[in-house]
């Protein structure tokens, strides 16, 4: 019997395959597709205090192995997240992550003191310092070690839950925002969300996105992801999520050998709905294939050539 | 428990410029569809691309679409050979509701008419009558003629060219029916966004209703990305506009209900 379970900080998974926010709504889409219970979690749709209605469209761009968004945070609202799409997401048998977004320190301390109260049915609280399709807040907190360090210390002590920060790869050293997160009291990093492009209609030669610029994900920016994840194992304490382009196990076996102890799963669900239950039931082939006993044993594996 | 198909390109008709119907294998997707819903069909891009349902066989188990080349993607799934293999997911979205209608006024812009045809088929075997105006460029950008006529109670076609039909777009063609063709009819639109507000305008005043199916960029078709999204009016929530999804709130809203 193979351990496909991982330990991220004291948040036990069942296996590393988490479904990544903004891309699964809030499961009941994907409820029709697959089975909850093969999977190790589900991060929320990036939560606001407010409902909003995010960017105008056209909010997509399809380009080389992958594609830019521009969405802005579309969500209910944390009322509304609380009374109907958290209660419907605990019923879904795996992990539930909210991601919490916001304009202001304000914002990010509200989401928390609620998602993050003792009797809070969430399981971990994913602070969002990296969309890059909003004015305010996200990415404009993250792009700074300090930003993300003074973040992170409003929120630390509000709650006792897992805080895991996800981070932007639009930065000069996503070490030193990793370190941040890590010294301000982060439980865990996730890397990496999206990174900004543009793309332009020739015709009209005006961007393609209404937003003129938007969050390049999929394939496209898998090298990307496994560079920083790899750069970041090397100097960090806590655990690391790692996200960005993952199609297929073999590419989960990547990212946990580059330093991730689980992933999520993003722009490939939008492509394939069953997706993440297929990379998990191909993990456990895998480890069979490679007589690997716990999947654990692979995070942070990898033998740098010597420079 | 929905899935993602594999799906066999079984036939491939052109019908007219740049445009085909194809016929694919799909039996739970033949069982399903409903007039107005679409499918969302794997290409050699990153992306599927989304197609309303144009007819169903559920004796063959087969379901057609209509292709027009638009861009790339079309012009790879339109390029394909009869054997080759597709992901699909479908049937996806809300298609036209026929509850409490008894008249059927079909409007029609270019490849609008695919979708219609199935929505045609589907009044024929209710039994509610169809009036279908379709409006297209030109004699040479026109087809499917035969077709239209053969389903619909009566048919007409408009050409901005002038070339054939009536000349001018498809609200000429509406201003030419009876108040009888008209009386008590529901309206169905699928076409340009201009052709369907302009459509939604004319129904308004007559007091008919109207159902539009809106058309976005999407990517992946059952609402979890939030990419195809669509204003319409949120009065109740005393906000002047919400967005909600293509895909899967549409693509086939209330026309009343829709900001242009």
């Amino acid at each position: 019997m193979v351990d496909l379970s991982v330990q991220v900080g004291k948040l036990k998974l069942r296996n590393p395959v988490l479904l990544a926010s903004g891309t699964c709504g809030f499961g009941r889409e994907l409820k029709e597709y697959i089975d909850f219970s093969s999977i190790g979690g589900i991060c929320s749709k990036g939560l606001t205090v407010l409902p909003r209605e995010g960017n105008p469209g056209c909010r997509v761009a399809e380009t080389p192995s992958g594609m830019l968004n521009s969405v802005g945070l579309q969500n209910p609202g944390l009322d509304r997240f609380v009374e109907y799409e958290l209660p419907f997401m605990r019923t879904l048998d795996t992990a539930v992550i909210a991601n919490i977004a916001g304009h202001s320190t304000e914002d990010y301390q509200r989401m928390t003191q609620v998602l993050g109260a003792p009797d809070s049915p969430v399981d971990a609280l994913e602070l969002n310092l990296s969309c890059p399709n909003v004015k305010e807040g996200c990415m404009t907190i993250g792009a700074t070690p300090e930003g993300v360090y003074q973040m992170i210390k409003s929120v630390r002590s509000l709650t006792d839950k897992p805080l895991w920060v996800k981070l932007t790869p639009n930065v000069t050293s996503i070490t030193a925002t990793a370190l941040a997160a890590e010294e301000a009291g982060g439980d865990a990093v996730v890397l990496i969300n999206t990174l900004l492009g543009m793309a332009i209609d020739i015709k009209t030669r005006r961007p393609v996105l209404m937003n003129n610029t938007g969050g390049l994900s999929g394939p496209a920016i898998k090298p990307v992801a496994i560079r920083m994840i790899s750069e970041c194992y090397r100097l960090l304490s806590i655990p690391i999520i790692g996200v960005g382009g993952i199609m297929s196990a073999e590419d989960v076996i990547e990212f946990m050998i580059a330093g991730a102890s689980a992933v999520e799963i993003g722009t490939a669900s939008l492509l394939h709905p069953a997706v993440c239950e297929k990379i998990a039931l191909d993990l456990e082939e895998y480890m069979l294939d490679n007589q690997l006993n716990a999947i654990s044993e692979l995070t942070g594996t990898l033998r740098l050539w010597e420079s | 428990m929905n899935r993602e198909y594999v799906a066999v390109l079984l036939e491939k008709k052109i019908v007219g410029k740049g445009n085909a119907l194809l016929t694919f294998s799909g039996k739970e997707i033949a069982g399903k569809a409903e007039p107005g819903q679409f499918v969302n069909i794997s290409c050699r891009y990153f992306l599927k691309r989304p197609f309303g349902v144009f007819a169903v066989d559920t004796k063959n188990n087969t379901f057609t679409i209509g292709v027009r080349e638009t861009g790339k993607g079309t012009k790879d799934i339109l390029s394909s050979r009869i054997g080759d293999t597709f992901l699909v997911l479908g049937p996806l979205g809300n298609g036209f509701d026929f509850a409490n209608v008894q008249k059927i006024i079909a409007v029609g812009g270019g490849t609008g008419i695919f979708p219609l045809m199935f929505a045609l088929e589907k009044a024929k075997s209710f039994g509610i009558p169809t009036i279908a105006v379709n409006g297209f460029r030109g004699k040479e950008d026109a087809f499917l003629l035969d077709d239209c006529e053969s389903l619909a109670g009566k048919a007409c076609f408009t050409s901005d060219a002038g070339d054939f039909g009536i000349h001018g777009n498809v609200l000429h063609a509406l201003d030419t029916l009876t108040k009888e063709d008209t009386s008590g009819a529901a309206v169905f639109a699928v076409g340009p966004e201009i052709m369907m507000k302009k459509v939604s305008e004319w129904a308004a005043e007559r007091g008919l209703s109207c159902q539009v199916s809106l058309e976005r960029r999407m990517a992946c078709g059952i609402g979890i990305c939030l990419v195809c999204v669509c204003k319409v009016k949120a009065a109740e929530k005393g906000i002047p506009f919400t967005h909600v999804r293509c895909c899967k709130e549409g693509p086939v809203m209330n026309a009343s209900e829709v900001i242009w």
